[in-house]
Order: structure tokens, then C-alpha cells, then sequence
């Protein structure tokens, strides 16, 4: 516990001094934005860009603001999800490839606290971004579009929170694993998609996966989900996230030997 | 009494050996210098001490309650943490408490003579001050066994004095294994050399030992020509070489003493430049061996 508060403090104050705590909620809150901004202003913007038939009459029905949030969120599993694999895709083989490791890992250290302090910064700055993110587009699809239910923004984020952990923990664990940066963001990626894939293949009959988070937690905005499947998603993504810390911690320390010295 | 004992370590690649069966012992506040050429396997034996490396075999056997202080041949710190925060950090990861690590650390940083830069980032540090960071970082938690991986070679003359001298204040109380290659410096400060060549230990043994059996001591004498220098080595019944107008005795087994040799010299009245006594320095002995093996 002294050795990951210790960590802790190395992290918070790189992920400062970075600005990572600053330009990965700036992004995420510009991808919360950028949906009921875009779709209030369509009109004028394709007004604007010229070329449309003298008369030519468009009309937009006005969305509803349940699809705003819904399409904010689908900013957030493309660019959003891109986003935090660039920002902690070398959180572990970075330190080790330039060899400011080395001089972590020649003292009694624990590699559970070590790996988890990585975890435990990367969940939270990831966590507050969506967050501040999910409130950014909430506030534009208030102001421009119509009132949504707090409680059910609040279970929607909080169900897609539990999506974004699983996300940061493939991540982290990636860097952990994989020689350097470049190599965990694709290994991480890889199973990003191996794992859309196997929700597209085989999801109609599997509905406790973790996949389907991401579309219980749209469905909060609709009624509700099912709260049997969702109640097993989440138990089975928290086992995930759980062996991912195991096995982080573990290969962290396996692979101590090849800091570069 | 020994606190490091190494037995037959080894460490290898595939087929590729880094290390193959090296033993030493290494005694309480003594210092050892590691020497080779470049891949030797002095890192990678270094790197098994520290414990960054497992053994392929062999064994280490450390005294209870060891503790050990590393420092690379590059050390590499985090660029956004002030050498205070880095050292500070050391210090606690090592065991020392949190109210004594800021202390401890501020006193280590003045130790190495970071005080005045102790609240810049360590990105801004020269190679120099790196090093001495490097040193900082290794010794703040007062280790009983310091193990340090060219520590002076990327100094220049300045710095690697400011360095030697501050290792020769820690050898009071620690126990020292440092790879070089700059043999003078080990010739300075060493019990114990190691010299190892593609992975193996080729000789070991402390600095007279070594001198014993590889120095040749011996006593040179110069003349004003070459022909004097003949005529004179012609008369000797001693072993001799003549290289112009100078004349070598070895002094070893059957050789003249100095004082012979002077006694001679007066009995015949010869007119000579010099006469001294002169051994194979630590470079002449290493290239010597390394060559031979």
C-alpha cells in the first residue's frame, strides 16, 4: 500500500506535467460538443457550403436528444476509445524501452502496486473524460435540442463507464505485455476488434458479454435494459478487468528484464 | 567476511552465451573493478546482481539484510520530476520513511554536489549531472553493496575525479563492484580485479597479485649511446634485454636487486642518464592477458 501510494504520486505528477490530465478530457468534451452543435447548426452548414439548386428546399426533423447522446457515444467508441489508446499505449513499455525503469525496478519493488498505480491513473483521467465529456454534449443537447432524465444520463455513463475500465485495462495490460508502445496500441486494437467481431458473430445469443455495454447503456436513454443480461455483462466484464490486473502485474514483472540497461 | 558470493553464473541467449561460469567473493568494504572489452558481459553480470536479470544457472549467494544500490551506465530518469522529487522517490521505493526520505535525499543530492539543482527537472541536466544523479539515486538509501556499471566513462577528466574521489568516500563503509574501462581509475581504487573477455572471468585477484604474475617488474637503465649500453649488458651475467641505448634487468626470480645493480654501476664508474625501476602499468597487463586468452 506505501509502495502504490508512492507510484501514485509519480503518475499524477506525470500525467500533470505531461498535460495528459488536461488534453484527454479537452478531446473528449470536443467530441461531446461536436454532436448536437453539428446537428443544430446541419442547415446553416450545408447552406453555407454552397452548390445546392436555386429553391432547393431540405427539411431536418429535429432529433430527438436521446439519439444525440446515443450518436455522442459513438464518437467516443471510435475517436474516443483511439484517443485513450495513443495516451496510454506506452505507460509500461514506454518506461521500459527508454529505460527509466531500470531504476524502479532494481529496488524491492512490487509490481502489483507498480502496475496498478498505471491502472488506477490511467481508469481515473479516462473515467473523468467520458464523464466530462458525456456532460459537455448533455449541456449543448439541453440548450439546443430538448431535456433528458439526469438519472438516466447518469445510468447510461455509469453502465458505459464500466466498457471504458475494460478498454483501459486491455490497454494498460497491452503495454505491460508488448516490447513497446507502437506494438501494445495495435495488440490492443487487435482485440477491440476481435471482440466487435465476436459480439457481431455470435452476440444475438450471448447477452451477457461485455460488449453489449456500450448498447445497455444507450438503452437507459430508451426505457431500460434488460437488468438480468446487464447485472451478468457487468459481473463478467469485472472478472475480466480483474484478470487483466493479474496479469498485468505478473507480465509487468516478467518482463522487468528487458528495461533497457 | 564475505558478502556476495557469485557461484558458476551463467547466462545465455538461445546459443548465444552473455556470461558463462563466473565466480568471485566479494569481501565486506572492499572494492572490486569489473574490466573488459565491450561485450564482455560485465552489464549483463552487473544486471544479474541487481537482480534485473535472471540466471540461465549458478548461483548468488547475498549476506542477510543486503541492500543493494545500482546505477546504469546511462541512467535514464523520468524528465519531468525534479532530481529532489526523483531521489525523494528512490529513496521511499528502497525502504526509507517518508519522513526521512525528503532529508535523506536533499543530504545525498549535496553529497554529490546537486545542491544547487536539486529543484530542476532532470530533463534539463547535463551528462555530467546525470551521473551524478545516477550516483545519488543509487546511494541514498545508504546500501551495504553498491554496484555501478561504467560510472566514470562518460565523464570528462573533471567530472570522473569529482566522481572517483566521492566513490572513495563511500568505500569506507560500502562494499564496491564497478565495471570500467579506464584502467588508471581502477588502478586507483580497487582490492579486487575481475577482467573478463567474451562472457568469461580470464583473471582474477587483488592489484599485487595481478602485478605479480603479469607486471615483469623490471629495472631500467639508460645510457648515453647505444654502444655503451652493449659493451655494459655484455659484462652482465643477468638476464637482459637492450633496446638502443637503453638496458632492461627483470627483477623477478634470479634478477638483481636495485641495489646490486647501483653497486655495479659505481664499481665501473659508467656515465648514465638514469636508472629506474619501472612495472607494467594495469592497461599494459590487461591488454596483455586479454590478447593472450
Amino acid at each position: 500500500m506505501k509502495q502504490f501510494s508512492i507510484l501514485m504520486q509519480k503518475e499524477w505528477r506525470e500525467n500533470i506535467r505531461n498535460y495528459k490530465i488536461y488534453w484527454v478530457p479537452a478531446i473528449f468534451i470536443l467530441l461531446g460538443i461536436t454532436e448536437p452543435v453539428v446537428n443544430f447548426f446541419l442547415p446553416q452548414i450545408l447552406e453555407s457550403s454552397g452548390g445546392l439548386p436555386e429553391g432547393a428546399v431540405f427539411e431536418f426533423p429535429t432529433p430527438p436528444p436521446e439519439q444525440i447522446l446515443t450518436a455522442v457515444m459513438e464518437q467516443f467508441q471510435t475517436i474516443g476509445l483511439a484517443v485513450l489508446i495513443l495516451a496510454y499505449m506506452g505507460t509500461v513499455a514506454g518506461e521500459r524501452k527508454s529505460g527509466t525503469a531500470t531504476l524502479l525496478y532494481v529496488r524491492p519493488l512490487s509490481f502489483p502496486a507498480y502496475f496498478l498505480s498505471k491502472w488506477v491513473m490511467a481508469s481515473a483521467i479516462s473515467l473523468v473524460s467520458v464523464w466530462v465529456g458525456f456532460l459537455a454534449g448533455y449541456y449543448y443537447t439541453l440548450l439546443f435540442f430538448d431535456r433528458v432524465e439526469g438519472m438516466e444520463l447518469f445510468q447510461m455513463v455509469g453502465t458505459y463507464s464500466i466498457w471504458v475500465l475494460l478498454i483501459v485495462s486491455i490497454i494498460v495490460a497491452a503495454s505491460a505485455a508488448m516490447p513497446n508502445g507502437g506494438l501494445a496500441a495495435a495488440v490492443a486494437f487487435a482485440i477491440y476488434l476481435i471482440l466487435q467481431l465476436t459480439d457481431g458473430l455470435f452476440g444475438a445469443a450471448w447477452s451477457i458479454s461485455p460488449v453489449k455495454l456500450p448498447q445497455y447503456a444507450a438503452a437507459w436513454l430508451a426505457d431500460s435494459p434488460d437488468s438480468g443480461s446487464l447485472a451478468g455483462a457487468i459481473g463478467i466484464t469485472a472478472l475480466i478487468i480483474l484478470a487483466l490486473l493479474v496479469f498485468g502485474s505478473w507480465i509487468s514483472w516478467k518482463n522487468k528484464a528487458k528495461t533497457k540497461v | 567476511m564475505s558478502i556476495l558470493v557469485v557461484e558458476k553464473l551463467t547466462k545465455r541467449y538461445g546459443q548465444e552465451s552473455a556470461v558463462e561460469d563466473l565466480s568471485f567473493v566479494l569481501e565486506k568494504e572492499t572494492a572490486t573493478a569489473l574490466i573488459g572489452p565491450n561485450g564482455a558481459g560485465k552489464t549483463t553480470s552487473l544486471s544479474m546482481l541487481a537482480d534485473l536479470l535472471s540466471p540461465s544457472s549458478g548461483k548468488i549467494t547475498v549476506a542477510k539484510g543486503l541492500t543493494i544500490g545500482f546505477l546504469p551506465q546511462y541512467p535514464q530518469f523520468f524528465p519531468w520530476l525534479t532530481a529532489l522529487e526523483f531521489t525523494e522517490m528512490a529513496a521511499k521505493l528502497s525502504g526509507i520513511e517518508s519522513k526521512k526520505a525528503r532529508l535523506q535525499a536533499s543530504r545525498t543530492l549535496g553529497f554529490v554536489g546537486l545542491e544547487s539543482a536539486m529543484n530542476k527537472k532532470t530533463g534539463t541536466f547535463s551528462g555530467g549531472m546525470k551521473q551524478r544523479l545516477g550516483l545519488a539515486q543509487a546511494i541514498v538509501h545508504q546500501p551495504k553493496l553498491l554496484l555501478l556499471d561504467e560510472p566514470i566513462s562518460a565523464l570528462d577528466p573533471t567530472g570522473r575525479r569529482e566522481i572517483m574521489d566521492l566513490l572513495k568516500a563511500l568505500q569506507q563503509d560500502t562494499t564496491i563492484l564497478y565495471s570500467t574501462h579506464i584502467l588508471n581509475d581502477a588502478e586507483e581504487m580497487t582490492d579486487q580485479l575481475l577482467f573478463m573477455k567474451g562472457g568469461r572471468l580470464i583473471e582474477q585477484g587483488s592489484l599485487n597479485d595481478v602485478k605479480n604474475r603479469h607486471a615483469s617488474p623490471h629495472i631500467r637503465i639508460r645510457f648515453t649511446n647505444p654502444y655503451q649500453a652493449a659493451e655494459f649488458a655484455g659484462r652482465l651475467t643477468w638476464e637482459r634485454e637492450i633496446k638502443g641505448a637503453v638496458v632492461f634487468l627483470p627483477v623477478y626470480k634470479n634478477g638483481p636487486s636495485m641495489q646490486q645493480v647501483l653497486e655495479v654501476l659505481a664499481s665501473e664508474k659508467q656515465d648514465i642518464l638514469g636508472v629506474d625501476y619501472q612495472t607494467a602499468s594495469l592497461e599494459d597487463i590487461f591488454l596483455k592477458v586479454v590478447a593472450a586468452k
